[in-house]
């Protein structure tokens, strides 16, 4: 049963924090001409109500961290910070990607290094760890511009974040169900602030309010994978459903497919929320059927 | 000559007399290392329960299956004893596959990061007025987080096994607080106190 201080801390608090931010942001936006300088603005909108629901709900984390969770805080500030510098360079992009890439496994499995690997065994999981966050960075960057729409993209992002909150469940950890829980409260109070500035963009419908652009992918990123990194070596979420969350948002390339781009925006959108959300509930399942929910009495 | 040889005499008796102070030495300090005895537990024989209220309702009861320990007992001199311990984090049990499941992921034990509990006493005393009961400081790290607490304990029992070997038994009850420990998940269902009991038959073989 859910008691009061998750919802509280975990959906409400951070729900209302990142959608008055986001409004503010959508506000200067509009304000400002539409000056892309002012896109920056949208990460620390998301990061810091990943950081109030943190906070919440575990408290302040110690210093330095002592267990893979508290990451996903400092995370949340280095995520926010890089989000901020987003729009700068390309170079400076690949660059920061590349490097939180090979820094964010290091940093979360320091207890696998140090308990259950041999040297060769942890080179070759960091490894092949930093080329998937590394992939994972791109399939993230390539769904924020393949999804038309401004709104769609916090959508697929709630849905993504609601579908692996229920796999973590499933796999033995609600706590880090919770962290998830606050990243769908967040994308879900984007969505519902893109959808409401919609409502002024009436004569051009086409028109992205830019809450939720590509500075916010630093903050996507880090904390999904940050989140699954945990669930995967530390709870126990099937490598199969880690795996189909992770590869979910390449299905918003199929929008880049001129058979789907013939369908037009709304049914080419309804293609590719439908394979991400297929993707996602197969994960889902495949947890459930890990976890022996119906097999086993509950306690 | 004789001179040299009274000389002589003289030294040897001396150097005799100082090897056999340092014989007299050597063997003192033998008998006293041999006062404190080391005594292996044996896990067949020892239990590490613990006991969390559930709902604020009735008391649940777990143990651990795996645990290793040193117990260095210095009878002449309590204050040298010394107790090590180790529990394996992953070898909890509560009769309940899911709820060990639980209990072994980030949100209690989190034991891929925390594998082991250990505790290794800092001072020794034997309780005043009581001879059976010891007074144990020593730090305890669980959930990667080491403090020190004192718990008194009861010397249970000695005597000697079928092989002969030295047998001694120790019993300590004491509670914690999981939140000092950073185990703060799910503190309206599952008390903060943990009350745990160690049992242990040790061996000095």
């Amino acid at each position: 049963m859910l008691s009061f201080k998750p919802l509280f801390f975990g959906v409400l608090l951070p729900a209302v924090v990142c959608g008055g931010l986001s409004a503010l942001v959508g506000y200067l936006w509009l304000r400002s001409g539409e000056k892309t300088s002012l896109l920056w603005l949208a990460a620390p909108a998301v990061g810091v109500g990943y950081i109030v629901g943190y906070l919440g709900l575990e408290g302040h984390p110690s210093l330095p961290p002592r267990e893979g969770i508290h990451w996903l805080f400092y995370g949340a500030v280095g995520a926010m910070i890089a989000g901020c510098f987003w729009h700068i360079s390309r170079w400076g992009r690949l660059m920061t990607q590349v490097a939180l890439s090979i820094v964010i496994p290091w940093l979360l499995l320091s207890a696998m290094f140090r308990y259950t690997w041999g040297q060769l065994e942890g080179i070759v999981w960091w490894a092949c760890l930093a080329v998937a966050i590394f992939i994972f960075w791109q399939l993230v960057q390539g769904s924020f511009t393949a999804l038309p729409t401004g709104a769609a993209i916090p959508f697929v992002y709630f849905g993504i974040s609601a579908g692996s909150a229920l796999i973590l469940a499933l796999s033995g950890s609600l706590r880090l169900a919770q962290h998830n829980g606050v990243l769908a409260a967040l994308f879900a109070a984007s969505w519902i602030i893109l959808l409401l500035s919609r409502l002024g963009f009436k004569q051009n419908s086409d028109r992205k309010l830019s809450t939720f652009p590509l500075s916010v992918s630093p903050v996507v990123v880090l904390l999904l994978a940050g989140i699954w990194l945990n669930g995967y070596f530390y709870a126990e979420v099937p490598a199969a459903s880690a795996i189909l969350l992770a590869v979910s948002p390449l299905f918003a390339r199929v929008g880049e497919i001129k058979t789907v781009q013939r369908l037009g925006t709304w049914k080419s959108t309804f293609v590719q929320i439908g394979l991400i959300a297929l993707c996602v509930c197969i994960a889902i399942g495949i947890a459930f059927a890990h976890s022996g929910f119906l097999g086993e009495s509950d306690y | 000559m004789k001179t040299d040889l009274g000389r002589n005499l003289q030294v040897f008796s001396i150097g005799t007399l100082v090897l056999a102070l340092f014989i007299v030495g050597l063997t003192g300090i033998t008998q006293l290392a041999d006062a404190a005895d080391t005594y292996q537990i044996d896990t067949a024989h020892s239990m590490v329960i613990f006991r969390a209220k559930h709902n604020g309702v009735s008391y649940n009861y777990g143990r651990f299956n795996e645990f290793t320990g040193e117990i260095t007992v210095d009878e002449t001199d309590m204050v040298k004893s010394m107790v090590a311990f180790e529990v394996k984090t992953a070898s909890v049990d509560t009769a309940n596959k899911k709820r060990d499941q639980h209990l072994r992921s980030p949100d209690f034990f989190n034991v891929k990061q925390f594998p082991v509990i250990t505790f290794k006493s800092t001072s020794v005393s034997a309780k005043e007025g009581n001879t059976d009961t010891l007074e144990v400081t020593g730090d305890l790290e669980l959930h990667g987080v080491k403090k020190s607490i004192t718990v008194d304990v009861e010397i249970t029992g000695r005597g000697k096994g079928r092989q002969g070997e030295s047998l001694i038994g120790f019993e300590t009850t004491f509670t914690i607080k999981r939140s000092e420990f950073g185990m703060t998940y799910g503190m309206g269902s599952v008390s903060d106190d943990i009350r745990i009991t160690v049992s242990v038959e040790a061996v000095n073989e």
